[in-house]
């Protein structure tokens, strides 16, 4: 059985919903309602997306979302935008660590966020290039773009717990 | 209705309060609120939702509109849609109009969806007095927090069994210590005794030096010679004799702490070892255990040892000289405050250190045990980079850690000299001058005093070395210990089991992404044949893990026979279930101890007799070996087949009162899933049974055939009124029909 995979020459995308888009083929067809989503969404956020229907069966997949045309691509990273919250922080301000339970206070790029995290060894994932990945108790996901490029006092109460 | 406090699962912020009584109509009252935490646009924020009997009311501060209100009547259904670190409320109106009012992160998605089925409910008629005493149990549910951690405690007023065992790490090993007291004290009066011998040589050599070397007096050397070899002799033998028992203490201590680790680990819930890699789990029970051990001997030996000597050299010091003892304190200080900095800086670098080397030996526990996969995808090289990764990174932080570790000893050393080289400089110059009535003896004595002196100097700057490394480990160590074990409330409560289940409203997520199970609703008969179908990830495996209560944390009940399961001891419980798997695990044993493992005191002919109704005592019997016969490792020796025909008469030996069949014959070939399924007919009769199964001619005795179709029953009823329904359990038998067909005519044709 083979994906069916789709770029700019072969398809285009108009918003539907909040989530939703349309998809029109080259070829005339056109399939309504569906739901892109990353296959990828730690490794690769630009490239594999997947395109669901309201039964979560697939129709395409998009190889790489640079090929699509402007109108497409921005109808498509809205909606990835809309679907996917991993608010990225930018700074640790405050960090304690009591009765077992680690609590951040963190600058994002969606505001301040008080998060606490169960087990620093787990939930607290560092990837080679530099990000580190969060997860707080709840099983909302954090992204730090770049540790190293944080500012001195927010790396001081990283380098506690990575 | 009339409720007497508005539920709120925190405290509702004045500005959304206001806003609210702006909206509340005269005779209407708020019912309960949500806050939430994310705007429409998805930016942090206060957000909230409030209900009412006819209405609901969002507040959002991203909106112009500061509060919306939509009237419960006007509702054709609301849902919580789950996205990727958020969520939102999504109504449908009767207009045919949509709208997402409300958006959130996992945080309140527990209470959103509370919220859509009480409006949902109200919307198409439901009594909302009975409504609302859903939604109140809810909020307890989840209200029930530890003010201190906020963790979920099991019932309300029940202590945080977190916050319990949180308490000094010196005091949670003591119950080690404990029982190795009387050795510890007699070690420790041994190192008191060796440590007053060991102030005796440096005042004998003061004494050569002043008097005996200069009066020439021969006879006076040899007794001080004699005198220093006693003393010698003395510490090494009762040195000797301490070290012994130190280590014998030691290792039982070490052995039970492990113990206590492993037991703990078998008792800890699935949801641990979903989030916790075996190999850090190996790491903590192998490694961690041991360094506490290091620790825990060096706080109760060396600690006073070394205190008591130092006090004593101090007194011997003052009474040499007190000016020159003070000199000699110079450096005490500074060493005392690079250790505090030392130990800042050290700590991240072992918790690094650890976390690196957890890495490393979970590479190990992953790829020696699955050799075989390995080899046979030529993944040698592969491997092999990926554990040379893994060490590299660990020896990057262990070098960083080097760094510090190795560079503070070097400089405590050198203040260390330097006071010596101040004693020598000052104490010198009293000896040329004569002041100060030094001898040369005295300040030899003095000097070597003074080295001795930085002896519990530099170990104390040390002890918190050692102390942030052993934090480090009972941090992890720890982890295990005062983790939740897996909830057993109901201890000794072991009613008969005659096989009614039943799932009331069961909802599930693994990790509130995403929901696997939803609105379960099934009743299960005494004795009946249950087969359960549905595509892979459907959740069919989920529905059996949550009757077996590997996993406790679901919406909604699960009964047996009228109770609820979590009112049933639960290692009673699980063993009245028998339970065969699709891989079925063996264990590095003889084959008639893995028949015999849930077992343990059956008779031989019991266990033969299990293995004859399981169709395998005649291939065991074909065996060199017999029952005999010794397995490697997870059951290496034996074909699929064979390992899952043990894994029945495991089951049959159980004799349980409810059978479950997790695909158990999914990995064999035809005649061997013909034995098996004979096999499984004998165990079933009488017995209540879930079958499992991908191939649907494995389920010809079941009598009910329930569809999961994404996490909820979308069929239910017997295998004739389902073909006869024509839905997605007649599509599944076509589509198995046409796959038989097809095989079968390609092996004729082959044939042919």
């Amino acid at each position: 059985m083979s994906r069916f995979y789709v770029d700019g020459n072969s398809a285009r995308f108009t918003r539907k919903d909040v989530c939703l888009v349309d998809m029109e083929l080259f070829g005339g067809e056109k399939v309504e309602d569906l739901e892109p989503r990353r296959l990828f969404p730690v490794s690769g956020r630009m490239k594999y997306i997947t395109l669901l229907d309201s039964e979560g069966k697939e129709h395409a997949i998009i190889r790489d979302v640079e090929t699509l045309s402007p109108e497409s691509k921005e109808v498509i990273l809205e909606c990835l935008e809309e679907y996917y919250l991993i608010p990225k922080i930018t700074a640790l301000l405050e960090r304690t660590d009591k009765y077992g339970v680690l609590k951040w206070t963190v600058q994002t790029d969606r505001g301040v966020q008080q998060l606490r995290i169960r087990n620093r060894n787990s939930d607290i994932k560092q990837l080679y290039d530099g990000r580190i990945l969060v997860r707080d108790s709840n099983d909302n996901r954090y992204e730090i773009p770049d540790f190293r490029k944080m500012d001195r006092d927010s790396l001081k109460l990283l380098y506690c717990d990575i | 209705m009339k409720v007497e406090s508005v539920l709120t699962n925190k405290e509702v912020p004045q500005v959304i309060t206001d806003a609210f009584n702006e909206c509340i109509q005269p005779g209407e009252q708020l019912l309960f609120v949500v806050v939430g935490d994310l705007s429409l646009e998805a930016r942090y924020g206060e957000s909230a939702l409030g209900v009412t009997g006819d209405r609901f009311m969002v507040y959002d501060p991203s909106r112009e509109e500061r509060v919306k209100t939509y009237a419960h009547s006007d509702v054709a259904d609301a849902k919580v849609k789950r996205m990727y670190g958020n969520a939102r409320l999504r109504v449908n109106f009767k207009d045919g109009s949509k709208e997402d009012v409300f958006r959130f992160t996992y945080a309140v998605a527990t209470l959103a969806d509370m919220a859509a089925s009480f409006i949902e409910n109200i919307s198409s008629g439901k009594d909302p007095e009975s409504e609302y005493e859903v939604v109140a149990a809810t909020y307890e549910k989840l209200m029930n927090v530890c003010p201190r951690c906020g963790r979920t405690l099991l019932h309300p007023g029940a202590e945080c069994i977190n916050c319990q065992s949180k308490g000094k790490i010196a005091k949670k090993l003591l119950k080690y210590i404990k029982p190795e007291v009387k050795t510890l004290v007699i070690c420790l009066f041994l190192s008191l005794l060796t440590t007053a011998v060991a102030l005796a040589p440096p005042y004998m050599t003061g004494k050569l030096v002043d008097q005996v070397l200069p009066e020439k007096n021969r006879a006076a050397l040899l007794w001080i010679v004699l005198g220093l070899l006693g003393t010698y002799i003395f510490q090494h033998f009762i040195g000797a004799l301490r070290g012994f028992l130190l280590r014998r203490s030691g290792d039982r201590i070490v052995l039970s702490l492990r113990n206590d680790v492993y037991k703990k680990a078998q008792h800890l819930p699935l949801r641990f070892y979903d989030k916790t890699s075996t190999g850090s789990v190996i790491n903590r029970i192998s490694g961690d255990t041991n360094t506490l051990q290091a620790f825990m001997l060096r706080i109760s030996q060396e600690v006073v040892v070394q205190f008591f000597l130092g006090i004593g050299i101090i007194i011997i010091m003052l009474v040499l000289n007190w000016k020159l003892t003070l000199l000699s304190l110079i450096p005490v200080p500074l060493v005392v405050v690079g250790a505090k900095i030392f130990g800042r800086k050290i700590l991240p670098f072992y918790r690094r250190t650890w976390r690196r080397w957890a890495g490393v030996v979970s590479v190990l526990t992953d790829t020696i045990p699955n050799i075989r996969v390995t080899k046979s995808f030529a993944g040698e090289e592969r491997t092999v980079n990926k554990f040379n990764s893994y060490n590299q990174e660990w020896l990057k932080t262990d070098i960083g850690a080097a760094k510090i570790s190795t560079v503070f000893p070097h400089i405590v050393s050198f203040f260390v000299t330097c006071g010596t080289l101040l004693i020598w400089a000052v104490g010198g110059n009293w000896v040329i001058s004569g002041a100060g009535g030094l001898s040369p003896g005295l300040l030899v004595a003095f000097l070597s005093y003074a080295s001795m002196f930085y002896g519990p100097v530099n170990f104390f700057a040390y002890l918190n070395d050692s102390y942030q490394q052993a934090l480090s480990s009972a941090e992890k160590v720890f982890d295990i210990l005062d983790a939740e074990d897996e909830t057993d409330e109901a201890k000794g409560n072991c009613p008969p089991i005659r096989g009614k289940i039943e799932f009331r409203n069961l909802n599930f997520s693994f990790d509130r992404t995403k929901k696997v199970l939803s609105d379960v609703n099934i009743t299960i008969e005494p004795g009946e044949i249950v087969g359960i179908v549905g595509t892979t990830g459907s959740g069919k495996s989920t529905l059996v893990n949550l009757l077996m209560r590997f996993y406790d944390n679901y919406e909604g009940e699960i009964l047996v026979d009228g109770v609820n399961t979590k009112e049933i001891d639960l290692q009673y419980f699980r063993s009245q279930i028998g339970y065969v798997q699709q891989d079925p695990m063996m264990f590095s044993d003889t084959v008639y101890n893995n028949i015999a493992y849930g077992k343990p005191d059956a008779h031989v002919e019991e266990v033969i007799h299990a293995a004859e109704v399981a169709n395998a005592h005649e291939f065991i019997a074909r065996q060199p070996d017999g029952y005999d016969t010794m397995l490697g490792e997870r059951g290496v020796g034996l074909s699929g087949g064979e390992r899952q025909r043990i894994s029945i008469a495991r089951a049959v030996l159980k004799n349980p009162a409810l059978l479950i069949f997790d695909e158990a014959t999914a990995a064999v070939d035809s005649e061997t899933e013909n034995l098996i399924q004979e096999a499984i007919e004998r165990l079933i009769s009488g017995r209540t049974t879930l079958m499992i199964a991908h191939r649907l001619s494995t389920l010809r005795k079941a009598n009910r055939i329930i569809v999961v179709d994404q996490g909820k029953i979308i069929e239910n009823d017997t295998p004739e009124a389902l073909m006869a329904l024509k839905g997605k359990y007649y599509k599944l038998v076509q589509i198995q029909t046409m796959a038989d067909q097809l095989a079968k005519s390609k092996q004729e044709e082959n044939f042919e």
